[in-house]
């Protein structure tokens, strides 16, 4: 298979991990919505037939249903800019706004894994990059590093700013844990005209780019 | 007959297993797959419904875990993921499969059938 041909599947295949992480949870969320809905039908013809009706009850299980609405949304959405992120091949992005939505998007993979994702410092840096790649770039990152830390860790995303350079920092905090680069997630960085490399002082995974402002 | 519950969508299995408790059956339910091994140790129960995709414990694994503590145990499968592998995975390891979100009578009709066969 040509290069080019490996990076269309290569990319396929993230964008169909991510869809079917996407249906799974949109699943869950219907399921959730179909029990809840069918409990208030159970217990409305209950309360026809005379038994007594807890309001509290009934409140509790609307609120669950307006709350699964809320995170189908939420699921949608990042689905949504996934989709739209295709929409051009280079664009000035703010890589905090990228970053939040890549680990939206991998918070399911890492829940698998009784892992957990969290953006702490982030400066506001701006870099002109395909946006999918960069999600996808992101998602190799994280699943690389899910695979190094053990259950109950939390993987760490930050970005720092140089004179010429963004970093987006991936760090595992008080794990002791050395975070390692693999030529695929090279190769896709450097197709962007970025660097993924691994910092062997402090043991973090390091994405750089060219800042434009 | 006495069921297990068992999916870490907490809101689906409490709300499931509420449904099923006021059509008079004996359920219990976790979140958990470590959970509910713990629960089944003394095989008090007839029949596990099982979430295919959960965290740590698989239902696949859990199912395999429990089969060897209580060999007479039953189990239907529930997953949120329509894909082949998944479909034939669970078909072949127990009762019956069904995909999220599922029919309550169609869950209850299974779990009738599980009975009557065992």
């Amino acid at each position: 298979m040509e290069s080019s041909s490996m990076d269309n599947h290569e990319s396929l295949r993230f964008f169909g991990k991510v869809s079917a992480s996407v249906s799974h949870e949109i699943k869950n969320v219907f399921a959730v919505i179909n029990e809840s809905a069918g409990l208030l039908g159970d217990l409305s013809l209950m309360a026809e037939k005379g038994m007594p009706m807890d309001p509290e009850r009934m409140k509790k299980v609307a609120t669950s249903i307006q709350g699964q609405v809320q995170r189908g949304d939420c699921i949608i959405k990042n689905m949504n800019k996934l989709a739209h992120s295709t929409d051009e091949a280079a664009l000035e992005v703010d890589l905090t706004q990228v970053v939040e939505l890549a680990v939206a998007l991998s918070t399911r993979m890492a829940d698998m894994k009784q892992m957990r994702l969290s953006v702490g410092e982030c400066a506001p840096a701006k870099v002109v990059v395909s946006p999918f790649k960069l999600i996808q770039l992101l998602h190799g990152a994280t699943s690389l590093a899910l695979d190094k830390m053990s259950s109950q860790a939390t993987l760490a995303f930050s970005v720092a700013e140089g004179d010429d350079k963004a970093t987006i920092i991936l760090s595992v905090p008080g794990q002791g844990i050395n975070l390692t680069c693999d030529e695929a997630l090279e190769a896709l960085a450097a197709d962007m005209d970025a660097t993924a490399c691994s910092n062997k002082l402090d043991g973090t995974l390091e994405l750089s780019f060219k800042r434009t402002v | 007959m006495k069921i297990l519950l068992v999916d870490d969508e907490v809101e689906l299995v409490s709300a499931m297993a509420e449904r099923l408790s006021l059509r008079g059956m004996d359920v219990d339910w976790t979140d958990s797959g470590v959970k509910a091994l713990h629960m089944a140790q003394n095989c008090g129960y007839d029949l596990a419904v099982l979430d295919m995709k959960m965290p740590k414990l698989s239902g696949l694994e859990l199912r395999r875990l429990m089969s060897e503590k209580c060999p007479d145990m039953k189990f239907i499968f529930l997953s949120g993921h329509g894909s082949e592998a998944d479909f034939k995975a669970g078909s072949a390891e127990a009762a019956c499969y069904l995909i999220k979100p599922i029919s309550l009578e169609e869950l209850i009709a299974k779990i009738e059938d599980c009975d009557c066969n065992g």
